[in-house]
């Protein structure tokens, strides 16, 4: 490019520009620094101490295996032989980071040596904190209704007419989501606010893909939006919110047995006898009277007074299909919940576990600045657009939110661990 | 029919005018507005195929909403248990107390009864779009009973239902791949035999079952035209009276009759029908409890081993009574008679019903 004879100017003052390092922001919120990824993490004592009981545990049952061979012996030590592999790995890691750290810190140290355990620190780190992120997942277990589809559930709250606006676009956010990430989504239920097609009253998405419910469970929680919405005439910034729910999706007929539910024991049993179905019918004569169009189907859950309403097929069975559908998913998530509760409730006198329920605002998808912040997380994105189109920043955040979960149950864990 | 606050039409209209038009038949906004949103769907998909301008199309069809033309004729299909029946004009369209009661009777059966033979024949009398049998013909199979093979037979006076019935019949058997539909053929034939009759071109039913060799069947289902002349101009709605065939409505019968026998008129004929053809059960559908009440009498008249009346909803057993000696089940309006003999009592689980009907009676 030097050797043109003439270069226009405004070529000329891009490549500066580009050479002149970063840009300045002016944004409130900090990027995260380099020096934030230098300290690492800490493991917590209570889990490396469950690790290693583990670990032992593995070691008497691999001799055990050696003297006489049992298939269920083997399955439990191959189930904990994940963790004893991580715990490995970590002590490896954090064996290499202390002797470093000792030698950056040793006073005597030769100046040629120190300059190479500084060079070799940053990656020492990195390699004990992914070694740490894979123990702690090992150790959390499986959340009970994590291979299930979902049903997501977005309802506007606060705001008035922008939020229903902003709920619609919540729900098309999701759908695209799903659509780009080979998630098989369906509407179940889609009410407009006065017949408007942007605003939502209630919208009802079933991801039917296994294992939706432990990518998307997340997203439960109250989202946030501050825009100057579409109905403002004075051009004023408005905040106001849209409540989603996700819910586990169970399968409408349980071939196999696993789930129960016809064990009365089980989280998904529901006893027929405790719902009541009202099929909407038209007053007067019936038969070959009238000949009416209304299909939908409501049913009570009589010892909750959870009450599901469906009528968006015009087949009268599909709704009551559905409306089972929903009704089940709601009740497990209610009984699970309360359960949650509980076990919260002991282990507060433990640690002040800090939990977000459905209650609490999750996100801010701020348009002026074009930020989204996730209050869990802590993470910050931009591109509105981006996201609302399920963007890859959606994924970003999201996957930043699960972290997030598995460390909180990890705490959970912790907490139980050293309150035992 | 009370007149529509002018607020509901105003606050309709606002929000979408073709909703303001649905809501004179829908009589209530939040039907209107689903009513509408299927009439959308319908209206874009088919200019999906038409590849034309779908705004004009939702218009006429929500016009002719309107005027009370039946939301069923305009997208061509209702939903009949879990079967989508097509519909079209001068054919009843399926009412969903009809698939209630067609799938409670199909529960009935006795999956244990051995004494069901291994063919079991139906009739369906009166078919209209063929609804019940075939849903009767879909259901049946899923109950496993010894039954290994069905003959159904629908029959309907008018040409235009026994084409529509044949039209749903293959329209299933592709898309649903209901095996038990192969067995199933509709005819056409008048119920009455010639001298009774109103419409004296179309063949009486027993000559044409004599033509198929076949005069014997062992079930009989049937929804005939029950409805009297002054149930017709008072009880039944706009759309009903005024785009639904008559004929499928109202039975056609001599002058001189009194009102109600006028709506009774098929069912003395079914069950002299069933008696000819050895019927062991009979389900009719009626119009209320008092005309099940009058059917159930005729019933016993010709001798039958036990008369049941079902109501619309029919999800539990708490609420039976008795009137007489006739069990009514469920509750709502009336809405169908079941007959059966002797043989066939155990194929329904009834078989301590002669008792139990002779104590209630005493």
């Amino acid at each position: 490019m030097f050797y043109t004879p003439w270069i226009c100017t405004r070529c000329l003052v891009r490549t500066t520009r580009r050479l002149g390092g970063r840009q300045l922001r002016w944004h409130s919120s900090a990027a995260p620094t380099l020096a934030s990824t230098s300290t690492s993490k800490p493991i917590y004592p209570a889990l490396l101490e469950r690790a290693r009981a583990i670990s032992k545990e593995h070691a008497s049952l691999s001799q055990q295996l050696a003297e006489n061979f049992d298939t269920k012996t083997a399955k439990k030590a191959g189930e904990l032989a994940t963790v004893v592999d991580a715990l490995k790995q970590w002590e490896a890691a954090n064996d290499a980071y202390t002797e470093l750290s000792t030698l950056i810190h040793d006073s005597k140290t030769d100046p040629e040596l120190l300059a190479l355990a500084s060079d070799d620190l940053p990656s020492t780190t990195t390699a004990l904190e992914s070694a740490t992120a894979t123990l702690t997942q090992t150790l959390v277990p499986k959340h009970p209704f994590a291979s299930f589809p979902c049903l997501i559930e977005i309802r506007p709250g606060a705001g008035g007419g922008e939020a229903s606006i902003f709920a619609a676009d919540l729900l098309r956010m999701y759908t695209a989501y799903c659509a780009a990430h080979n998630l098989r989504a369906q509407l179940v239920k889609r009410e407009t606010a006065d017949g408007v097609e942007d605003m939502i009253t209630e919208a009802i998405l079933e991801v039917e893909t296994p294992g939706a419910y432990a990518v998307l469970r997340g997203e439960a929680g109250v989202h946030r939006v501050q825009r100057v919405p579409a109905t403002e005439t004075k051009g004023r910034t408005h905040t106001s919110s849209a409540a989603v729910m996700v819910l586990p999706s169970f399968p409408a007929n349980d071939e196999a047995g696993e789930l129960g539910f016809e064990d009365p024991g089980s989280d998904y049993y529901i006893d027929p006898k405790e719902v009541r179905l009202d099929v909407m019918r038209a007053s007067g004569a019936g038969g070959q009277h009238v000949n009416k169009t209304e299909s939908a189907v409501r049913l009570v859950h009589l010892p909750t007074n959870t009450v599901v309403f469906i009528q968006e097929s015009r087949s009268q069975l599909r709704n009551r299909e559905q409306a089972w559908q929903l009704l089940r998913a709601r009740i497990a998530a209610q009984r699970r919940e309360a359960r949650e509760e509980e076990l919260l409730k002991m282990r507060r006198g433990v640690v002040g576990v800090a939990r977000i329920g459905r209650g609490d605002k999750i996100r801010t998808y701020n348009w002026q600045q074009q930020r989204i912040t996730d209050h869990r997380s802590g993470l910050t994105v931009h591109g509105i657009e981006g996201v609302m189109a399920g963007g890859p920043n959606l994924e970003k955040i999201m996957q930043s939110v699960r972290v997030w979960l598995a460390e909180r149950e990890m705490e959970d864990l912790i907490a139980t661990e050293s309150g035992k | 029919m009370p007149r529509l606050p002018s607020r509901l039409v105003a606050q309709a209209s606002q929000r979408n005018p073709l909703l303001a038009l649905v809501l004179r038949t829908c009589r209530d906004p939040t039907s209107a507005a689903l009513e509408l949103k299927w009439l959308r769907d319908y209206a874009v998909q088919h200019c999906v195929h038409t590849r034309g301008n779908w705004r004009p199309l939702l218009f006429r069809l929500c016009a002719a909403r309107s005027r009370g033309y039946p939301l069923q004729y305009l997208l061509g299909s209702e939903f009949f248990g879990d079967l989508e029946i097509k519909c079209k004009p001068g054919v009843l369209i399926p009412r969903s107390e009809t698939a209630t009661a067609v799938t409670h009777f199909v529960n009935q059966f006795n999956p244990a009864a051995f004494n069901l033979p291994p063919r079991l024949r139906v009739l369906d009398l009166c078919t209209g779009t063929g609804c019940i049998s075939l849903l009767f013909a879909h259901l049946f199979p899923k109950q496993r009973t010894p039954v290994k093979a069905l003959q159904i037979v629908g029959v309907d006076i008018a040409p235009e239902a026994v084409q529509l019935a044949e039209e749903n019949r293959r329209a299933l058997l592709d898309q649903a791949a209901i095996s038990s539909l192969q067995n199933l053929r509709y005819i056409q034939a008048d119920l009455f035999p010639p001298e009774e009759s109103q419409q004296t071109s179309v063949p009486s039913l027993i000559g044409r079952l004599e033509a198929l060799g076949q005069l014997e069947w062992d079930v009989i289902l049937s929804n005939p035209p029950y409805i009297s002349p002054n149930g017709f101009n008072r009880d039944t709605s706009r759309s009903v009276r005024n785009f639904e065939p008559k004929l499928a409505l109202v039975p056609m019968a001599a002058n001189g009759l009194a009102d109600a026998d006028h709506g009774d008129v098929f069912y003395p004929r079914i069950l002299e029908i069933a008696d000819q053809v050895g019927g062991k059960v009979v389900l009719l559908e009626v119009a209320d409890l008092d005309q099940a009440e009058r059917v159930a009498a005729m019933a016993l008249r010709y001798d039958w081993e036990g008369v049941e009346i079902w109501r619309d909803e029919l999800f539990s057993h708490d609420d039976t009574k008795y009137i007489g000696r006739i069990r009514v089940l469920g509750t709502g309006h009336g809405r169908s008679v079941l007959c059966w003999r002797k043989a066939a009592s155990s194929w329904l689980r009834r078989d301590g019903e002669s008792n139990t009907t002779g104590v209630a009676s005493g």
